[in-house]
């Protein structure tokens, strides 16, 4: 694949948004051909998009919404909200240690996943870069997690985990048995074990981008490297980590988003009501809890406005500071 | 050509995946109750239940089938839902609309805000009927003077335990007092087993211990009032959390509390019951039916036996004082007439002789009462029969938002890392959020 | 570079550089290494998937022991059920509309967003971008008062729509990239020779992003294959089933009997990695384009 069509789709991607009125055009035609242009391609554009369009924001965006309306009520969910509060429901979200702790989760939980999966993923996606046989049935392996479902992973750990369950028995099988010890139930441990099950989950999703990310680094450049002498440390400390970084960052905004929403699993291994207590609550299992569980309607909503700009904050801020480097970085300039 | 086919091609893409969208909704839509057609011409309607498979639920699936086979044109769709997903589905179809026509009712609280929200409909007994139902249930059952579910049976709670179990830790008389349960409890560990056994992860398990603990510390007319005011300032509240937390001192209960489920699999509370890895647990009268699911050979626990909650020295509450659920079914507004009359076969002596048997519980029928035979149901009946007064599960009473909260709260409590001031609060924060 | 008569050919010489016809065995650390790692992915579901051989007497005498003996009952059970089979095929008939919506709707709109300029185009895109801040669990209630409105409660058509909106932010997000990196020179060619855009985008462009497009469809079904949530809510009738609802209901209707539970939930994890397996060298494939450009 030609040099500068990679660089240029690479600083399109990078940006996440689209740079208008780029590349130069055909000859002009006449100027009406070219309004009956202008109106044809407004109605391609318009029958390109309207079917999504239609679509997303009736279903994904008027949610939204709705959730925002409902939330500055109090309302039991039948017939039209009619209790105005205002902001009443997000001071209350605000104040409420159990939320506060679900937010620290989730924090711990962002933190945690970079932390954890990002420096493991890299080293075994370097390990893994090495044409040898079998790779392919290599990846194909890690990627299985990934493709489970949630109720399918959390079921299953659910039962492995248990303390008379396959885990604790395998450790006391291979003499490791004082290790064994209530994985699910210990505050002081359950969000590691949920840690390890994420871990497990997504890493081989990880190690499969950067994977990807690492073939597009030509070979070239670490030869080149090697023989002026460098270390194979160094090579990758100064070469393939930067030109890495892309993937890096895209993989991070993926993990970081995902985490802030994590549900399904806490919920399936944790059930309904006592994430709080066991110390792996998530906003997302809070408003459950408070929301449609309890039948707080108008309170749940305003939890998921609450999730919703929590997100999409941390979005905007890491699109603006993150990823914008890319833009004029060494990888626009220096691969070329 | 060439430019004007891409076009209607493509607009033709889009209007095919408007139409099979309209073409599959139409096919796949109405399921609601607003089936009632007038006259002879079929009736279908749909009916939800909690009840787990087994033999419970295969006594549904036969009244449902003699039902439709008496009633020809009449069609019921039975669903049923895991108890622990059952609230909040059913909220979720209440909520918009397409509630199913007949449906499982726990009452309380819960009823009060299905029946402000006009989700539920009144009924009206004939004398056949009322003559079918205990009054006492169907006071349970009635707000403001309407009676809003017929109930099936009578859930009076009592710690359920192993009769041999107790031989082996050389208990020879069940506790009536709490000191004593405390007792029993050192025995049971003696012999290395699990004293008590409470499924936590579902929360309610592990509140209606503080429930109970409050039904002996507080006063009847308090703990109505509490329904009302969803107030509770009264000391007795944090009386009873501090009996809770003394209580817990002696570490009662199974190893991994926190995750074991009340009903689900053999290593829920019940199946630890069942398969004497566990000493007694707290529950309703549904318990034997749930443990017989759970055994071995899937045959009721031979050596089960029941005694009433221990009193509490001091407590202002009657010791003789139940707390019991019912049981019940309600009808949602638009159910068609054939609902109420399922309704009433359900609650007719054979219908209610064989749920008794089904259940291993206690049917509302004073005569179909006579099939209840095993001592553990006699047992509770008696005590049943001879309470002072009987209360709703206080989650139920107080209504989903506090009930859940409460729940929660004492969950943690359990766990350690709530206070007994906490329980008491979490009950007035929910309130404000609701 | 050689504008429009290499570039289309250099874009399918792509996968001859992929293509891994391995030269050598490589270090043995690293297949160690390699092998730790497989385990630790495998394992679970290989407890899983051998737990359905075994008895519950055996589970709860050895809990993490291998069969001994293998017990097939469980699995002949399962498999002969009619339950199982129904949800299969409603989880399959969700999944391939789904993708087939997902696919069409997305790659409509990305090519729009990616080879047209018009001034809300920007906006466009932030808006699908905007959609990933909010997942489905989220926005469940407000949606379910919609969809009933719609009248499509315990219809499959119910969790197919939802379904369809949901997958379209991540789908534009990696399509937009693909259609965009499709030269320009390309198009001016085949505008030249008389080509209209759209018959460019049938034509050309598509067959151009196919690895994009195949790893969105894959996304695409294994997300509805697993969507639970959405199927819990719309979905009351048991004949409607999907199968991570029918897994939940099966091992609360058989909670004692974990081995059937076991083998249950690995005969219904089973489509989704076959499906993968199949697809394995699109999916990497696909997203090394979307990381690559």
């Amino acid at each position: 694949m030609s040099e500068t069509l990679r660089t240029a789709a690479v600083g399109r991607i990078r940006r996440g948004a689209l740079q208008v009125g780029d590349a130069a055009h055909a000859a002009s035609p006449t100027p009406r051909a070219r309004k009956r242009g202008r109106g044809r391609q407004r109605l391609e554009i318009a029958l390109l998009t309207s079917p999504a369009i239609i679509v997303f924001v009736g279903l994904v965006i008027f949610p939204v919404v709705l959730a925002a309306y409902y939330g500055f009520y109090k309302w039991q969910g039948y017939g039209p909200p009619t209790d105005w509060v205002g902001l009443g429901n997000y001071k209350i979200i605000f104040t409420d240690p159990a939320f506060q702790q679900a937010l620290e989760h989730n924090g711990l939980i962002v933190v945690l996943s970079l932390v954890i999966q990002g420096p493991l993923a890299i080293l075994l996606a370097l390990l893994l870069n090495q044409k040898i046989r079998g790779r392919a049935l290599i990846r194909v392996l890690i990627f299985v997690p990934y493709v489970i479902s949630e109720v399918i992973v959390g079921t299953g750990f659910s039962l492995m985990l248990q303390v008379t369950g396959a885990v604790n028995d395998a450790l006391h099988s291979i003499g490791l048995g004082f290790l064994a010890t209530d994985w699910l139930a210990d505050p002081n441990i359950a969000l590691w074990t949920l840690m390890g099950i994420i871990t497990w989950k997504y890493i081989g999703f990880a190690v499969i981008l950067m994977l990807a990310g690492l073939q597009s680094i030509p070979d070239e450049l670490s030869e080149a490297a090697r023989i002026d002498g460098a270390s194979y440390w160094q090579v990758q400390r100064h070469i393939t980590l930067p030109l890495l970084g892309p993937t890096i960052r895209i993989w991070a905004f993926l993990s970081i988003i995902g985490a802030l929403q994590l549900f399904d699993l806490v919920y399936i291994i944790w059930g309904q009501y006592i994430s709080g207590t066991a110390g792996t609550s998530t906003m997302a299992t809070y408003m459950a809890l408070n929301g449609r569980l309890a039948g707080n309607y108008g309170y749940g909503s305003a939890v998921a406005v609450v999730m919703f700009l929590v997100s999409l904050v941390v979005a905007l801020f890491y699109q603006r500071f993150v990823l914008r480097r890319d833009l004029r970085g060494a990888v626009t300039q220096g691969v070329n | 050509m060439m430019k004007k086919t891409p076009a209607a091609a493509i607009a033709a893409l889009g209007l095919g995946v408007v139409l099979a969208a309209a073409a599959c909704s139409s096919g796949g839509g109405s399921s609601n109750g607003g089936n009632s057609s007038s006259s002879t011409s079929s009736v279908t309607m749909t009916f939800w239940t909690n009840a787990t498979p087994g033999p419970g639920l295969t006594f549904f699936q036969n009244a449902v089938k003699s039902f439709d086979t008496a009633h020809p044109g009449v069609t019921i769709k039975m669903q049923n839902v895991q108890n622990e997903d059952y609230d909040g589905k059913l909220q979720t179809a209440l909520a918009s609309n397409s509630a199913p026509d007949i449906f499982f009712q726990r009452g309380g609280g819960k009823m009060l805000a299905m029946v402000n929200a006009n989700q539920v409909a009144p009924l009206t007994l004939t004398t056949a009927d009322q003559a079918n139902v205990s009054a006492a249930a169907l006071a349970g059952e009635t707000l403001n003077g309407k009676i809003y579910a017929i109930p099936m049976d009578q859930q009076p709670e009592g710690i359920y335990y192993s009769k041999d179990l107790f031989k082996q830790a050389g208990i020879t008389s069940t506790p009536t007092i709490i000191p004593e349960l405390e007792a029993d409890v050192a025995k049971l560990k003696a012999i290395n087993v699990a004293p008590i056994a409470v499924g936590a992860k579902d929360a309610w398990p592990a509140a209606h211990w503080y429930y109970n603990f409050a039904l002996r510390e507080c006063s009847q007319a308090t703990m109505n009032a509490a329904g009302t005011t969803l107030k509770f300032t009264d000391p007795c509240w944090t009386k009873a959390g501090d009996d809770l937390a003394a209580f817990l001192k002696v570490n009662p209960f199974q190893q991994g509390f926190l995750t074991t489920a009340a009903q689900v699999g053999a290593g829920s509370s019940a199946g630890l019951v069942a398969n004497h890895k566990a000493g007694m647990e707290l529950m309703g009268a549904w318990d034997p039916g749930t443990i017989a699911s759970l055994t071995p050979n899937q045959k009721p626990l031979p050596d089960l036996g029941w005694f009433p909650f221990p009193a509490v020295p001091g407590g202002a509450g009657d010791p003789s004082a139940m707390m019991g659920g019912i049981d019940g079914y309600s009808l949602s507004p638009n159910a068609p007439k054939e609902a109420f009359q399922f309704l009433e076969f359900l609650v007719s002596t054979p219908q209610q002789k064989a749920y008794a048997t089904a259940f291993i519980t206690l049917p509302v029928n004073k005569a179909a009462q006579s099939v209840v035979t095993d001592s553990v149901s006699v047992s509770a009946l008696q005590a049943l029969n001879k309470a002072g007064y009987t209360m709703q599960f206080l989650d139920t009473q107080y209504g989903q938002n506090v009930g859940n909260a409460l729940n929660a709260a004492v969950v943690n409590l359990l766990a350690g890392k709530g206070t007994v001031a906490g329980i008491v609060s979490s009950a007035t924060e929910a309130a404000a959020k609701g | 570079m050689s504008a429009a008569t290499s570039g289309a050919p250099s874009l399918r010489a792509r996968p001859a550089k992929r293509t891994d016809k391995p030269q050598k065995w490589g270090n043995p650390g690293i297949y160690f290494i390699a092998f730790l790692l497989i385990s630790a992915s495998v394992g679970p579901v290989v407890y899983i998937v051998l737990g359905g051989f075994r008895t519950n007497s055996q589970i709860t005498v050895s809990p993490a022991g291998l069969p001994n003996p293998w017990v097939f009952s469980n699995y002949v059970g399962v498999l002969k059920s009619g339950t199982f089979w129904s949800e299969f095929s409603n989880s399959t008939i969700v999944g391939l509309v789904t993708t087939v919506g997902v696919v069409v709707l997305g790659v409509m709109v990305s090519y729009a967003l990616a080879r047209y300029e018009f001034k809300l185009k920007g906006a466009m895109y932030s808006l699908f971008a905007a959609g990933l801040m909010f997942p489905l669990v989220v926005a469940i209630t407000p949606l379910f008062i919609i969809i009933k409105d719609l009248g499509l409660i315990d219809s499959l058509m119910g969790i197919i729509i939802p379904q369809i909106a949901f997958g379209l932010p991540t789908t534009v997000i990696i399509l937009t990239p693909f259609l965009r990196a499709i030269p320009k020179d390309i198009e001016e060619a085949a505008a030249i020779d008389g080509t209209s855009r759209l018959g460019f985008f049938f034509r050309m462009a598509i067959p151009l992003a196919m690895p994009g497009v195949i790893t969105v469809a894959i996304l695409a079904f294994i997300g509805s294959w697993n969507n639970y949530i959405l199927p819990l809510y719309v979905l009351n009738s048991q004949v409607h089933y999907t199968l991570p609802l029918g897994v939940q209901q099966f091992s609360s209707q058989y909670s004692q009997d974990t081995a059937r539970v076991l083998a249950f939930t690995s005969l219904s994890m089973m489509p989704a990695l076959i499906f993968f397996s199949i697809f394995q060298r699109r999916i990497v494939g696909g997203l090394t384009g979307a990381v690559k450009g």
